[in-house]
């Protein structure tokens, strides 16, 4: 594996200088592999969204570098744009920016800007369509007659049609129902796996972030908390409470047993995974067959 | 009974390929007693925001009949009577505050209803109060956190002084602790104050804490019932595209193992006492 993101020493401060300079986030470090995976979490204010702002050169860093295949992105700062390209970013609530009159013009907007054209373009859109699960009918209609879900698609599917080497994805999920959410993560899993490209998913939802992570970033005040794998991270559930955030659920359940002297291992993620733990040693003492 | 809701349809006033589309709300009956905590939980289109619009006249039912305090909500003499008694929060915090200041966005309301400069003071202060946002009277609230500004939106319908609230997915654009800051106030001001308290949500863990839990799906009432009446129903709600706890599904699932569970869990301290017994 070679690294695709290096992020050396990375700080932003607002306002600097003037009485109201606050420092959002302070000299990060962190290598990210190619093909990864990661989840970003941290409660509100952490630094997050500046952190990921500053991976694409929306917002250019106060200190430090932001290193994409071993090139600082801001070593040219002309060329800045060409990074929007190859590290894509769908925002929060990104079914708001939608503006074209048809589906397909916007879903083909960025990568139309990227400079494809042709077969080559219409490919890429109705790829990004068809990851997204949108159907080929609702290229054609105005993007203001699709439901919620189908909004917050073709925003999505607009990103993924630049063909970005990094997809970043700030809370793809947040208000959508418990079916949907699934869907659409299920639908970025698949994205991944296909395109073999790097992921970061930035949410609030631990059961989301604990299914798909491979690695976790764990933002607290500016700062790196923690960037392990994520059955460690979330195996420290106390210290994640101590800075506001919440493992999941089940996980929580099989903490406790494990503190109340329950032989179960440390991390356990989902259901499945506590049900087969659960199971076998019921088995073991013959409650269950 | 303070909320009556009789055999109501509605369906919005638009044609999807020749077709009319079809009922939103779709032949509803439910009450809502006076200080009750009710939660109404379904996905995405199942009619549960349309329904909650009912609740205060924003909309008016196509057939049926909605009742607030005897009052019917279709009598427009009333309206404006009815809008007092039930306040009305929705998901975006950004789309209902209005002014530049914490403390006159919150005066908003009764400034509106000509009520005496003194006792805006004094309702925006008790308002505020009530939920824990006091020190921030004076702050703008573009800068305040999303549960910080949601709790603003919930003073500015306090300070009106319903009898009841309706919130529709109040939480949905919160992170994990602006969305227990929400939760935490709501429960208050309803065991506390006597406010009636319905909440729209998707989050189950919120619906957990109500004292009725309705489920809709199509428009219709699928189930209702205490929580942990409701949620014993793993099968029914997976099947309608609703998440259960997961201390409920994996007591759920365990069961299905052949494990003896009598009672299914709803919180992470209950599943964890429920599956020490199991174990010993």
């Amino acid at each position: 594996m070679s690294s695709i993101l290096e992020l050396k020493n990375l700080s932003f401060v607002y306002g600097q200088g003037t009485p109201f300079e606050k420092t959002a986030v302070d000299n990060l470090s962190a290598t990210i592999e190619k093909g990864e995976f990661i989840g970003i979490i941290g409660h509100t204010g952490s630094g997050k969204s500046t952190l990921v702002q500053m991976l694409n050169g929306l917002m250019r860093p106060t200190g430090g570098q932001v290193l994409l295949d071993g090139k600082d992105i801001w070593s040219e700062p002309k060329k800045i744009r060409e990074i929007r390209f190859r590290v894509g970013m769908v925002f929060q609530y990104p079914e708001y920016q939608l503006f074209e009159d048809t589906v397909y013009k916007d879903i083909a907007f960025g990568a139309k800007n990227k400079g494809l054209t042709g077969d080559e373009l219409d490919k890429a859109v109705r790829k990004a369509a068809e990851f997204t699960g949108l159907k080929g009918e609702l290229l054609e209609k105005s993007p203001f007659d699709l439901s919620g879900g189908e909004k917050r698609r073709a925003a999505i599917a607009g990103v993924m049609a630049m063909e970005p080497e990094v997809l970043i994805l700030d809370e793809p999920t947040a208000g959508l129902d418990p079916m949907g959410r699934e869907i659409l993560l299920s639908q970025i899993v698949n994205y991944h796996k296909e395109r073999g490209i790097t992921v970061l998913l930035v949410s609030h939802s631990m059961e989301d972030i604990a299914r798909v992570a491979g690695r976790i970033m764990v933002m607290n005040h500016g700062a790196l908390h923690d960037f392990d794998k994520t059955k460690s991270v979330f195996a420290k559930g106390g210290e994640l409470r101590k800075i506001g955030l919440k493992v999941p659920q089940v996980t929580r359940i099989m903490q406790t047993l494990r503190e109340r002297g329950v032989d179960v291992p440390d991390g356990i993620l989902t259901v499945d995974e506590a049900l087969e733990v659960l199971s076998s040693l019921l088995k073991k003492e013959g409650k269950i067959w | 009974m303070f909320i009556s809701i009789e055999n109501v349809s509605f369906s919005y006033d638009s044609v999807e390929d020749g077709q009319p589309v079809k009922n939103a709300v779709d032949g509803v009956s439910l009450t809502v007693e006076q200080g009750e905590f009710v939660a109404v939980i379904g996905h995405n289109g199942c009619g549960k925001s349309t329904l909650a619009k009912h609740l205060n006249a924003m909309l008016l039912p196509d057939s049926g009949k909605v009742y607030v305090d005897g009052d019917d909500t279709a009598d427009e003499n009333k309206t404006w009577e009815i809008r007092e008694k039930v306040g009305l929060v929705l998901q975006n915090p950004d789309n209902q505050l209005v002014a530049s200041i914490v403390e006159e966005d919150v005066a908003f309301g009764p400034e509106n209803l000509g009520v005496e400069p003194g006792e805006i003071r004094e309702r925006v202060d008790k308002a505020l109060k009530a939920v824990g946002m006091y020190e921030y009277r004076l702050h703008a609230p573009y800068k305040l956190s999303g549960g910080q500004k949601q709790r603003i939106a919930i003073a500015g319908i306090l300070a009106i002084q319903p009898q009841c609230i309706v919130l529709d997915e109040p939480t949905a654009m919160l992170d994990p602790s602006g969305r227990e800051e929400v939760m935490s106030t709501l429960i208050r001001l309803n065991k506390e104050m006597g406010i009636t308290v319905v909440l729209i949500t998707h989050y189950m863990d919120e619906a957990v804490s109500a004292d009725r839990v309705v489920v809709m799906d199509s428009g219709r009432v699928l189930t209702q019932g205490t929580p942990g009446e409701v949620f014993s129903q793993v099968e029914l709600l997976k099947k309608h595209r609703l998440d259960v706890p997961q201390a409920a599904e994996l007591a759920f699932r365990l069961k299905g193992c052949g494990v003896d569970i009598d009672r299914i869990p709803l919180d992470e301290a209950e599943c964890a006492e429920m599956l020490m017994e199991v174990l010993q």
